[in-house]
């Protein structure tokens, strides 16, 4: 593999080192199973509240995952996908995940593909792919429940205990904390949410995007 | 970068040796190079090759034990106001919001509170972090940290940027999307720097980033070569032209 030719001899890598766990193909074959399975994974088309649930995944991976994707022509087979990259197969599968919920890949069969979104986002400036991951998230149901929720309060401000509690209510399945903490990161990358942690209070963002 | 511009800083003749209770450990020997107004420099060599401790002579948080280092046509003495660091490891304080790091530098350049503000907002958006000022390092993802250090180095507008391995405390893919969206931010005409120069154990990252790759031998460090990389951007790994400058480093270092 060219990555692994590229790093020196003498380097003390940081990448993750487990392509064992692709061997290990059981489990993962049964992960890879469900995803084939309709609604497996949160459409975004709002319909099933219960069903949206936030990976614990940061921006940067997801759009790490959508340039690395384009630059093999747009599709890979999500095993190479993971042993290339060094990363744990659930690991990998839960970008995936994430990018998907955003609308920015899809995944057919055991394949990982660029959706136009996704295109477009690889081909944004900075400023814009916020702009898109903002129209992305607006469309997932619990994005739009929790910025209701939100309308509905004075200045448009929740306390953290206030949006947990609304969190187990709308993924009761979910732990509310982790779900939280993807809201947080989510929210202030895209501009919709803010979160101050001194004060504990959760907002709208209501600032225009220029 | 396409015209050459004129020679920024170089390096001459400079030796670097430490006293350890072992002895006195010889770092770098005899290396010499120029850097020219607008280019971007990789340094790779494997660990302990003195890639850093080129980083720190630049910046002059460290005087060279023998040679000199010229900056602007004078000798360098004490830190040089014109460079900022990018570190592997962030170097943010955890107690600061993100926007209170980013504008860190600016105070002890002279810049009042207003100008600070504005400055530090004007970076943290060229980074993508709107959104997150007032939140703290330890609610960022170590993506969101490096772009907070990236915006902290260039809110200073310095004339030359240096930049620590910058990508390999992060995982893969962060590390993909960093290194795109900072040939973003290069390519902008808002870029206040045009001088960069990298530290990276990775022969990619370094073609795939700069113009020139310095290829620095291990123990003591030494310039083993010197490559100017024409490759249009962005570059990608799987052409041919590519993997021959990735051969030819690597034949160069092992």
């Amino acid at each position: 593999m060219k990555a692994a030719r590229g790093q020196l001899p003498l380097a003390n890598g940081t990448r993750r080192s487990s392509a064992k766990s692709i061997q290990d193909s059981k489990d993962s074959k049964d992960i890879k199973k469900s995803m084939d399975k309709p609604g497996g994974i949160g459409s975004g088309d709002g319909k099933s509240s219960e069903q949206i649930q936030l990976p614990q995944i940061g921006i940067s991976e997801i759009l790490g995952l959508v340039e690395l994707l384009k630059s093999k022509g747009g599709r890979e087979d999500i095993y190479k996908l993971a042993a290339e990259l060094k990363m744990e197969f659930g690991e990998t599968l839960a970008v995936i995940r994430a990018a998907e919920l955003l609308g920015l890949v899809n995944t057919p069969g055991g394949d990982v593909l660029v959706e136009p979104t996704g295109e477009k986002i690889t081909r944004s400036k900075i400023s814009d792919r916020k702009l898109i991951v903002k129209e992305q998230l607006q469309k997932l149901s619990l994005f739009r429940k929790l910025s209701e929720f939100l309308n509905e309060k004075d200045d448009h401000r929740a306390t953290r205990d206030e949006v947990l509690e609304k969190l187990a209510e709308l993924v009761p399945n979910e732990n509310a904390e982790q779900t939280f903490s993807s809201l947080v990161n989510w929210g202030r990358y895209a501009e919709l949410y803010g979160y101050n942690d001194d004060s504990q209070t959760f907002y709208l963002d209501l600032e225009e995007n220029n | 970068m396409t015209d050459p511009g004129r020679i920024l800083f170089q390096l001459e003749n400079v030796f670097q040796r430490f006293s350890l209770p072992q002895g006195d450990v010889t770092v770098l020997k005899n290396v010499n190079f120029q850097a020219r107004e607008g280019e971007f420099i990789a340094i790779v060599g494997p660990s302990g090759a003195g890639k850093s401790t080129i980083l720190r002579l630049i910046n002059g948080l460290l005087p060279p034990s023998e040679g000199k280092i010229i900056y602007k046509d004078q000798p360098l003495i004490g830190t040089n106001m014109d460079a900022a660091m990018v570190f592997q490891s962030f170097g943010l304080l955890p107690w600061l919001t993100v926007a209170e790091n980013v504008e860190l530098g600016l105070e002890p350049r002279g810049l009042d509170r207003a100008a600070r503000r504005k400055r530090g907002a004007f970076y943290i958006e060229k980074v993508g972090l709107e959104g997150y000022e007032e939140a703290y390092p330890r609610e960022l993802s170590g993506g969101m940290k490096q772009r907070v250090g990236l915006a902290r180095a260039l809110a200073v507008e310095p004339e030359i940027l240096l930049m620590d391995e910058p990508f390999s405390s992060l995982d893969a893919l962060t590390s993909i999307n960093l290194r795109d969206e900072l040939i973003d931010i290069w390519s902008d005409r808002d870029f206040p720097v045009n001088t960069v120069v990298m530290v990276t154990h990775i022969i990619e990252e370094a073609i795939e980033l700069a113009d020139r790759v310095l290829v620095l031998s291990s123990r003591p460090g030494t310039i083993a070569g010197d490559l100017q990389i024409d490759l249009p951007r962005p570059r990608d790994k799987r052409d041919k032209a590519f993997i021959e400058y990735v051969d030819k480093i690597f034949s160069l270092i092992a």
